[in-house]
């Protein structure tokens, strides 16, 4: 369990995201979701479109934060898909960092249309 | 043990010396190198241009040539992958220089102090998994191996391809004739090879380029 | 026929660009735990589906429609464009923001759009500044490879009516605040699908940027294009592709969006399309399906195998057909469009194999590319000059008396430059090679 958190905290420093535990950073223009699932092996986060989460909501702001409760957390893909159960959401994202794109001369640029700034916010179960 | 040697037609009728240097590694690994009259040439190059009937017309002559229950070995990557992978008859068949590591042949120190550069014939790298044996038997000929920046590029000969395209086919060669300008010579083990960038660095005045046999033999000097 | 070698400006952007995404994906794949299992099952998962594709496309269409989308069956490109813009013009659509997709590059679907009053605007950076220049893409995934900063401020500048500085993050912000503009107002949100599941009735979009994100939560209908393909059984199986799709394309684990979109907006949902629909396209695909060509069917369009490619490398991807270059294209274009229309693509390859070494779905690329050399020839498509010549040299070369004979005239005459044509094209690079005065046979 907590070989997992470490694994995803990692994973998703690596992939960009700011991970910060269990103190939730004042970022007051961020955009604030609440992820369903934590991708370990990936360091991804998992956002499930509901009417509390619309679809844009991490991506029009510049700054975006998720709420990832630890126990949220999966080892991999397959395993999330395995929980999902084959009920999905109507739209299902798995984040890994920020929007990037490296179009102009190969060279890496962020926030392109979405995010420049990604935070996780770790949550004690 | 007995071999048999397949020259190959470019071997045998642009680089004889080469095929000779092979015969000679050969014997001196404690081999009896027969020579089938009846050899002439795989087929490949009709093969990969498509001509499936003109490439059967020249395996069935290698299948008269060739018997099938004694080893061939050849002194070229390409044509040794042509007979593993496209003859209608199984041959244990070699590239030279895995047959002669398989064997753990010490070539002469003809190398001393020589700094040499491998370029990784693409069907001996690919098809046959062919890629360290060259350079080993080359260091043990007190060479001293200066490695390429991309090993993995073809150096553009590719049969018909180096008339089809010929300005492509080209300007590959002088990338590879440029990665190994900064050793004294560029080594190769296919013919295919050999012809272009030699014909190539002929042309604009490149590094010596050679074949693995003969380097293994006589020296890259 | 012959193809170019790209201008030096070009050539080093294509060089540069190649070597970054191919070192990327060695290293990603070397991440990986068991790469090598890892392609076996893709491949297998691949071929599952291909080879029936009938019984895959009817569990997708069904779960699709289950989950609320439409489905619409397109047998050819023609078909696809007339659903295509049907649909925008049944939704009144004035403008269509759309996320990269090569199949609508593939079936030429802007022009069919803009000649029915509606505006698209291409919203993967990549492709807004090929749209802008009027240009095809030459890279699946890096479409703008050849483009430089300066290039592209230019541009920019003049969608935005004064100067755009020629520095990357000038330039993204530009980008990002005029597409945001096309967001915002589009009716229609058109996407491609990376992968399509059956169990669901999902489709897979694959991004970077958020774009896929943004035309799929904001316009009022959704359509994607979905190559009938793209079909994968079970979420299982999608990880396993997408396992490999980043990690050969960019050298990514995953790339910053993996979006799985399963029907349109559902009750009390603030953002989301009203209706989602999905534009399953065949245009000569299950034609594919004889003898090894099928395995062209697996193919991810990762871009691994031009990265890898030395002709791609300096030819670059304008060389090949407008739409899918490199390996894959000369693969993939003579089947989809005929042997006959494109004779050309299956000889550029100097067969060096480095394409199917890279491709993670494990297709034999230049193994399809010697069948469609055979085919050419099988065909009567190879000219009747090259038939012969291999005819006549094979029956020589075929009795060793004759190749003794041959080889002997041609070292008494003047050897291969001879031979007229090919020699001459050799020779204007290279020297001709000589003939050895004594064959090796001669001197045993």
């Amino acid at each position: 369990m907590n070989d997992l958190v470490e694994t995803f905290a990692r994973n998703a420093e690596r992939a960009g995201f700011v991970v910060h535990r269990a103190e939730r950073p004042s970022l007051p223009d961020a955009g604030v979701s609440r992820a369903a699932y934590g991708v370990a092996a990936t360091g991804s986060v998992v956002l499930a479109a509901s009417p509390d989460e619309p679809r844009s909501r991490h991506l029009l702001p510049e700054v975006h934060m998720s709420l990832l409760r630890e126990d949220a957390i999966v080892p991999d893909l397959a395993s999330l898909f395995a929980v999902l159960g084959g009920r999905l959401p109507s739209a299902l994202a798995i984040v890994t960092g920020p929007s990037r794109s490296a179009d102009i001369e190969q060279r890496l640029v962020v926030g392109v249309h979405g995010p420049r700034e990604v935070h996780v916010v770790l949550e004690r179960a | 043990m007995r071999v048999q040697l397949f020259a190959t037609c470019l071997g045998d009728l642009l680089f004889p010396d080469a095929v000779a240097d092979a015969e000679a590694l050969l014997r001196a690994a404690g081999c009896d190198v027969d020579f089938p009259r009846g050899q002439t040439c795989c087929g490949q190059p009709a093969f990969n241009a498509g001509h499936r009937r003109a490439a059967d017309r020249l395996a069935r002559n290698f299948t008269r040539a060739f018997d099938p229950d004694v080893p061939v070995v050849c002194p070229s990557g390409s044509c040794a992958s042509m007979v593993a992978h496209r003859m209608p008859v199984r041959y244990d068949v070699w590239e030279l220089s895995s047959f002669l590591d398989d064997l753990d042949a010490e070539p002469p120190a003809r190398n001393d102090g020589l700094r040499l550069a491998y370029h990784s014939s693409c069907h001996l790298l690919r098809e046959l998994g062919v890629d360290e044996a060259p350079r080993r038997l080359l260091g043990r000929t007190g060479a001293e191996l200066v490695p390429l920046t991309r090993p993995d590029l073809c150096c553009g000969f590719g049969g018909t391809f180096s008339v089809r395209h010929a300005e492509v086919s080209v300007a590959m060669a002088d990338d590879k004739l440029a990665d190994g300008g900064r050793a004294d010579a560029l080594v190769t083990a296919d013919p295919g090879c050999l012809m272009h960038l030699q014909a190539r660095s002929s042309k604009v005045g490149g590094v010596r380029v050679v074949h693995l046999a003969t380097a293994l033999a006589r020296g890259a000097a | 026929m012959s193809f170019p070698v790209l201008d030096e400006h070009r050539l080093a952007a294509t060089d540069a660009a190649t070597l970054r995404l191919m070192n990327g994906r060695t290293s990603a794949w070397a991440r990986l735990d068991d790469v090598e299992e890892l392609r076996e099952r893709a491949h297998s998962i691949r071929m599952q589906a291909i080879d029936d594709l009938e019984g895959h496309l009817a569990r997708f269409v069904a779960a699709l429609e289950a989950a609320g989308g439409t489905a619409h069956v397109c047998s050819t490109a023609e078909e696809a464009r007339a659903t295509v813009t049907r649909i925008c013009t049944d939704a009144a659509a004035k403008l269509a923001a759309k996320s990269k997709s090569m199949l609508s590059e593939e079936i030429e679907l802007n022009g069919a759009l803009e000649a029915a009053g509606i505006e698209v605007v291409e919203t993967d950076l990549g492709e807004y500044i090929l749209q802008l220049a009027g240009e095809h893409p030459v890279h699946i995934i890096a479409p703008a490879i050849e483009k430089t900063a300066a290039d592209v401020a230019v541009l920019l500048s003049a969608v935005e009516g004064e100067p755009v500085e020629p520095e990357l993050e000038a330039l993204a912000q530009a980008a990002r605040k005029q597409l945001r503009r096309v967001f915002e107002r589009a009716d229609v949100g058109i996407t491609g699908a990376n992968f399509a599941v059956c169990d669901t009735g999902s489709i897979c979009l694959v991004t970077n940027e958020g774009n896929g994100g943004l035309v799929t939560a904001l316009p009022r209908v959704h359509v994607a294009l979905l190559g009938l393909e793209r079909l994968v059984p079970t979420l299982d199986d999608l990880a396993v592709l997408i396992q490999l799709l980043a990690p050969s394309g960019t050298g990514q684990t995953l790339t910053s969006y993996t979006r799985l979109l399963t029907g349109p907006r559902r009750p009390g949902e603030d953002d989301g399309p009203e209706e989602m629909h999905v534009v399953i396209v065949d245009n000569g695909r299950t034609g594919l399906r004889r003898g090894r060509y099928k395995e062209m069917l697996a193919c991810i369009r990762c871009g691994a195998c031009l990265n890898v490619c030395p002709v791609y490398r300096k030819s670059g991807g304008s060389a090949y057909s407008p739409v899918y270059s490199g390996p894959m294209g000369a693969v993939l274009v003579p089947l989809l469009r005929g042997l006959e229309r494109e004779p050309g693509l299956p000889h550029a390859s100097s067969l060096c194999g480095a394409c199917t070494a890279a491709c993670p779905v494990k297709i034999p690329l230049h193994e399809l590319l010697l069948d469609l050399r055979r085919d050419l020839v099988g065909e009567g498509i190879a000219s009747r000059r090259e038939r012969l010549a291999f005819a006549i040299w094979s029956m020589l070369w075929s009795r060793p008396i004759l190749y003794r004979l041959s080889t002997a005239i041609a070292r008494a005459g003047r050897p291969f430059g001879a031979l007229a044509g090919p020699g001459r094209t050799w020779a204007q690079g290279r020297t001709l090679p000589a003939l050895a005065r004594r064959r090796f046979r001669d001197s045993r």
